[in-house]
C-alpha cells in the first residue's frame, strides 16, 4: 500500500483543512459534512459546509464527539442517494458506524466519500463543558502525544478512548488521514478507492509514497491498546457478570435511555423498550411485586440494557456515546465492549471494516454457534 | 359479552391419565378468573369426543376454549375444526401439549401435574389476548412447472396435461430428451429407445396443454402450495413471470468426474471413454479407436468414483450389460471384460439378461486396485493375485451425481439436499417425491440414482400427488396466523426481508418501509424475531401473548 506524504504547516488541522478547502475550491465536492465550532465556542456541530470560508471554525479532530457523526450524515442519506457530491471527514469509530447504517439501508452511500483520520480519542463531554477553552489546549496536548507514539494513552480522554483497538482506518473509507509515525511532521493520505486517487490527484498529491511510517506509528499504539483493552476487561469482568452484578451496575440507572438516543446503532424509529410492547396490565406488576417480595418500579430496567446489548452487540463500534451521555457515569460503553468484543468474535464480524460483509443476523449458516449448545 | 372459558383435559387413553392426576389440575384452574367449566374426557380427538368437544362448546356459550391434550402438531388443527362447527373462531383456542411436555417426559406424577398444571394456566393467562383471526379463501392455480426436460419431465408433462391444467415445461438445453436421447437402446429388452422416446416427445409438443421452453431457465420460485410465481428466462432471453400451482423438479444428473481418480487414466490415455461417451459413440455407429480401427478387446470398469461419492449408482451395472450387447452385435468376435467390485443387478428380469450377457461369452471379473495404464489393465483378483489385462478400449462407468446446478436450484426454491447434494425427499419411505416445501416435488434421479423404469415411476407418484391435492377450482386457506409490519414503526433496514424463507416481504421504495405478502406468509415469525423495533409482528405470537403465558408458567 502506498499513500501521498504530505508536509505538516501551522498544524495537522490546518494542513488537512487547506486541502480539503483546495477541494471545494475546485468543485470536487460539492459540500463538505465536518465538525464546526458552534459560535459560543463551546461545542461542535456536524455542518454541511458548501462555503469553504466555514472551514476556518471547523476542525478535523474535534476534542469532543458532540453527536456521532454517523448519526449526521444519516439524517442527510437516509431516503436515498443525495443530489450533492458529499465528503465526509470523521473519526474511525464513526466511519465505523456510517457502513454498519448503511448495511441497515439507514444511510445510502452513493454519492459520500468518506474519510477517516487517525483518532487519539475524545475529551469526556462532562470534562469539556467545565471549562471549554482549558479542554482545546489539553486536547491539543492529547494529539501531540498520540503522534509523538507516545505508548501511554492520555487520561484525559475519555476510559473507552484509552482501550479502542480501531483508531485508525477502516478499508469501508474512500480515503485515510494517517497522522502517527511521523510526529506530526508529515502525515499520510492513503487512498482505498480509485475514485479518492483520482479526486486528490487533481489537488496535486500523488500516491506513490511509501506509509511504512505510519504503519509502524498505528502497530506501536495498537500493541499498546490491545494489551490495556484486555486488562480492562479483565478487571470489569467481575463487576458485570451474572444477573446480580449486573443488576448492582445498572441500579442507578435513572432510566432516561439516553445511551440509546445517542447510540448510532440504535436506529429504530421508535425503541423496543419504549414501545407500548414492554408496558404490562399494571396488575401484572403488583402480581411480580407479591411473588417475589418486592419490584422496582419503573420495571424492565436491566431488560432494556440486556435487550440493547442483543440488539446491537454485534453492530457495536465502541465509540462510546452511550457512556459520555450517561447521566450517572455507569460504564456502559466499557460494558458493551466487553460484550460486543465475544459476540463479534463468535461471528468472525468486524463492524464497519467492509461493506461487502453481510450482518451476522442475516446470513444462515446450518453449521454454526455450537458454543451455545447444551453437551 | 362475558367471556366464558372452556378448559377440556384429555386423558389421550392411558398416555395422560396415568402420568397426570387430572382431578388435580381441574381443582386448581377451575377457580380461575372466566373458567366456565373444566372437564376431563377419555380421548378427545376420537369421533366421540369430537362430538362431546362440540356440544360442549355450544350447551356453555362458550367464548375461548383451551384443551390440555397432545403436541399441537398432532391434533392442533382437529380441534380447530370442531371449533368451527362449534360456530366458534378457531383462533380463540389454545392447545396445551401436557402428553409429549409433560406426561411422557416426566417420571415422577407429582411433577408432572405440577407441570401441566403451570402450563394450562398459562394458556389461561393467555387465551384473553387471542384475536378471532378471520380466515380467507383463495384459488387455487392447477398449473405445474416442470423443471427438467428429460424422460422423467417429459413423463411428468404427459401425465399431468390437460384442458383444465396448463404444463410449463422449462429446459436448459436446446432440445428435449435429456442424456436418454444418445441411447441407442434399453435394457434389459434392449428396444430403441427412438420408438419410446420420440413418441413421447411428439406427444409434448403437439400438446395444446404443454408450453415447451428450450434454453431456459428457472431465475426465481416464490410461493407455495397452490401459488407459486415463478420467472423463467426463455431462449430468446426474456423474462417471463408464470403462475402455477406445483412444482416439479426432474433436473437429472451429471456423471462423476473420472479425472478426479488419476489411476484410471481417463483423459491421460486414449481410448478411455465415460459411459454418455461410449453411448454416443455407439448410436453414432462408430465404435473405433483413435487409430481408426474396431477394438478387439475392451474393458468395462464399473463402479468409477463409488467409493468417493459414497454409494451405488444403482445403475451402471445394467447398462454395462447392455454395452456389452452393443459391442457384441456389432463385433460378434469382440473380447468384453466386465471388471467389477460389486455386482447389483437386482429385479425380476435382471438376472436373466445377465445369465444371458454371460453366456455370449462376457466375461465378469471381481477386481480391486484397478489401474489402467496403456492399453493393459492392472489389478488385484478376489485372491490377492495381481493381474494384467491387455485391452485396447476402456469404457469407465462413473457415479451418478447431482447435476451441478442442483444447489442453486435447491437454494431458490426452499428445498433440501442430502448430504450427497441430491434433492432431499420429504421422507424415504412415506414421501418418496414430497419435499420439504409443500407444493414442490422432486423425481427421476434429481432425487438419486435410478433407472428408467423407476424414474417413470416417480413421475406417476408426482403426478398422482398433484392431480390428488390441486383440483381445478379447489380453493385454498392460506394462514391466518401470518405476519404483519407496522407502517407507522417500520424504519425499512430490510432485516425481515432477508430472513424471511418464503419471499413473502417486499420493501415499498416510496413509503420505505417492508410490507408483508399475507398469501405467501406461512407465519413462521422469521421477521418478527429479527425486528429490533418490534414493527413486525406475528399474529397469533405477539409479544403480549408470549409474555403473558411466559410470565405465568414461570410464577
Amino acid at each position: 500500500m502506498k499513500g501521498a506524504r504530505v508536509a505538516v504547516k501551522d498544524s495537522i488541522e490546518k494542513t488537512v483543512l487547506n486541502i480539503l478547502s483546495k477541494a471545494i475550491d475546485k468543485k470536487l465536492f460539492d459540500v463538505i459534512l465536518i465538525p464546526i465550532m458552534v459560535p459560543a465556542g463551546d461545542s461542535y456541530a456536524w455542518v454541511l459546509a458548501q462555503d469553504k470560508s466555514l472551514l476556518d471554525s471547523a476542525s478535523s479532530l474535534p476534542p469532543i464527539m458532540s453527536v456521532q457523526g454517523a448519526k449526521a450524515l444519516s439524517s442527510v442519506t437516509r431516503m436515498g442517494k443525495t443530489n450533492k457530491k458529499i465528503a465526509a471527514l470523521m473519526r474511525p469509530c464513526e466511519i465505523r458506524a456510517v457502513i454498519e447504517l448503511s448495511k441497515l439501508s439507514q444511510i445510502e452511500l452513493d454519492n459520500i466519500f468518506l474519510i477517516s483520520m487517525d483518532c487519539p480519542g475524545v475529551l469526556p463531554l462532562k470534562d469539556w463543558l467545565k471549562d471549554p477553552t482549558k479542554g482545546i489546549n489539553s486536547f491539543r496536548k492529547v494529539i501531540q502525544r498520540f503522534v509523538d507514539g507516545d505508548p501511554e494513552p492520555d487520561q484525559s480522554v475519555r476510559p473507552v478512548c484509552t482501550i479502542c483497538h480501531r483508531f485508525y482506518d477502516s478499508s469501508a473509507v474512500d480515503l485515510h488521514i494517517g497522522i502517527l509515525g511521523k510526529k506530526g511532521e508529515y502525515i499520510f493520505f492513503i487512498p482505498h478507492t480509485t475514485q479518492a486517487e483520482t479526486i486528490f490527484a487533481e489537488l496535486g498529491l500523488s500516491f506513490k509514497d511509501d506509509i511504512s511510517h505510519w504503519q509502524n506509528g498505528v502497530d506501536e499504539v495498537l500493541k499498546q491498546r490491545k494489551k490495556k483493552r484486555s486488562l480492562v476487561q479483565e478487571e470489569l469482568k467481575p463487576e458485570v457478570i451474572g444477573l446480580d452484578k449486573l443488576l448492582d451496575t445498572f441500579s442507578n440507572c435513572i432510566n432516561c435511555h439516553i445511551c440509546q438516543s445517542v447510540c448510532p446503532i440504535c436506529y429504530c424509529r421508535q425503541c423496543y423498550f419504549d414501545s407500548d410492547k414492554v408496558k404490562q396490565p399494571p396488575d401484572d406488576y403488583l402480581m411480580r411485586a407479591e411473588s417475589k417480595g418486592n419490584i422496582s418500579l419503573p420495571p424492565d430496567k436491566i431488560l432494556f440494557h440486556l435487550g440493547r446489548m442483543s440488539h446491537m452487540a454485534l453492530s457495536c463500534v465502541g465509540c462510546g456515546a452511550c457512556e459520555d451521555a450517561c447521566p450517572m457515569s455507569i460504564k456502559v460503553a466499557q460494558i458493551f465492549s466487553l460484550i460486543a468484543d465475544r459476540s463479534q468474535e463468535l461471528f468472525n464480524y468486524i463492524p464497519g471494516e467492509s461493506l461487502e460483509e453481510p450482518l451476522p443476523l442475516r446470513v444462515f449458516e446450518e453449521d454454526e454457534l455450537h458454543e451455545v449448545e447444551t453437551p | 359479552m362475558e367471556e366464558k372459558i372452556g378448559v377440556y383435559i384429555c386423558e389421550c387413553g392411558p398416555n395422560i391419565a396415568e402420568n397426570v392426576d387430572i382431578d388435580k389440575v381441574i381443582n386448581v384452574v377451575s377457580s380461575l378468573p372466566s373458567v366456565g367449566i373444566v372437564e376431563r374426557h377419555k380421548l378427545l380427538c376420537s369421533e366421540d369426543g369430537k362430538k362431546f368437544l362440540k356440544q360442549s362448546i355450544q350447551e356453555h356459550g362458550l367464548t375461548r376454549l383451551v384443551i390440555a391434550a397432545c403436541s399441537p402438531k398432532q391434533h392442533e388443527a382437529t380441534f380447530m375444526k370442531v371449533c368451527e362447527e362449534a360456530g366458534l373462531n378457531p383462533h380463540l383456542f389454545q392447545l396445551v401439549n401436557i402428553r409429549e411436555q409433560c406426561a411422557w417426559i416426566i417420571e415422577d406424577k407429582e411433577r408432572a401435574t405440577d407441570r401441566a398444571t403451570r402450563y394450562v394456566r398459562a394458556a389461561l393467562r393467555r387465551i384473553p389476548y387471542h384475536q378471532p383471526l378471520e380466515k380467507r379463501e383463495i384459488d387455487c392455480n392447477p398449473d405445474v412447472l416442470v423443471i427438467g426436460g428429460g424422460i422423467t419431465g417429459i413423463e411428468t408433462s404427459l401425465l399431468l396435461a390437460g384442458p383444465d391444467r396448463k404444463v410449463y415445461l422449462v429446459e436448459k438445453t436446446s432440445f428435449l430428451g435429456g442424456k436418454l436421447r444418445e441411447f441407442e437402446k434399453l435394457a434389459p429388452g434392449m428396444e430403441s429407445t427412438d420408438k419410446l422416446l420420440k413418441h413421447k416427445i411428439k406427444n409434448v409438443e403437439e400438446s395444446e396443454n404443454i408450453k415447451v421452453f428450450t434454453n431456459a431457465e428457472v431465475k426465481g420460485v416464490i410461493g407455495f402450495l397452490g401459488n407459486f410465481i415463478a420467472v423463467v428466462k426463455t431462449g430468446e432471453n426474456e423474462e417471463l413471470e408464470i403462475k402455477v400451482g406445483s412444482v416439479v423438479v426432474a433436473t437429472g444428473f451429471d456423471l462423476f468426474d473420472p479425472t478426479k481418480i488419476p489411476r484410471y487414466g481417463y483423459s491421460k490415455f486414449d481410448d478411455v471413454y465415460t459411459s454418455l461417451e461410449f453411448e454416443k459413440m455407439n448410436l453414432n455407429g462408430k465404435i473405433l479407436l483413435k487409430n481408426g480401427q474396431p477394438p478387439k478387446s475392451i474393458a468395462i470398469i464399473h463402479c468409477v468414483g463409488r467409493e468417493e461419492r459414497g454409494y451405488c449408482s444403482a445403475v451402471c451395472c445394467s447398462y454395462s450389460l447392455k454395452f456389452a450387447r452393443y459391442l457384441k452385435a456389432r463385433f460378434p468376435d469382440v473380447k468384453v471384460s466386465n471388471l467389477y467390485t460389486e455386482l447389483s443387478v437386482p429385479g425380476k428380469v435382471y438376472q436373466k439378461f445377465y445369465e444371458e450377457t454371460k453366456a455370449m461369452g462376457v466375461d465378469f471379473i471381481r477386481a480391486r486396485e484397478i489401474e489402467i495404464k496403456e492399453k493393459v489393465i492392472k489389478y488385484l483378483t478376489e485372491d490377492e493375485k495381481e493381474q494384467n489385462l491387455a485391452v485396447d478400449m476402456v469404457i469407465l462407468t462413473p457415479a451418478i451425481q447431482p447435476s451441478s446446478d442442483a444447489s442453486k436450484l435447491a437454494e431458490m426454491l426452499k428445498i433440501s439436499q442430502d448430504e450427497k447434494g441430491f434433492f432431499a425427499e420429504e421422507h424415504e419411505k412415506l414421501g418418496p417425491v414430497s419435499t420439504s416445501m409443500e407444493g414442490i416435488f422432486i423425481a427421476g434421479c434429481a432425487q438419486g440414482p435410478r433407472n428408467i423404469a423407476d424414474s417413470i415411476i416417480q413421475a406417476e407418484a408426482v403426478a398422482g400427488k398433484i392431480l390428488s391435492s390441486i383440483i381445478p377450482g379447489k380453493k385454498l386457506e392460506p394462514e391466518a396466523r401470518t405476519s404483519e409490519i407496522s407502517e407507522a414503526l417500520c424504519i425499512g433496514c430490510q432485516t425481515c426481508l432477508e430472513v424471511c424463507a418464503y419471499g413473502a416481504i417486499y420493501f415499498d421504495e416510496i413509503k420505505r418501509v417492508s410490507v408483508v405478502n399475507e398469501i405467501l406468509c406461512r407465519g413462521c415469525g422469521n421477521c418478527a424475531a429479527s425486528c429490533p423495533s418490534g414493527a413486525a409482528s406475528l399474529k397469533h405470537f405477539t409479544a403480549t401473548q408470549i409474555h403473558q403465558e411466559v410470565v405465568e408458567a414461570l410464577r
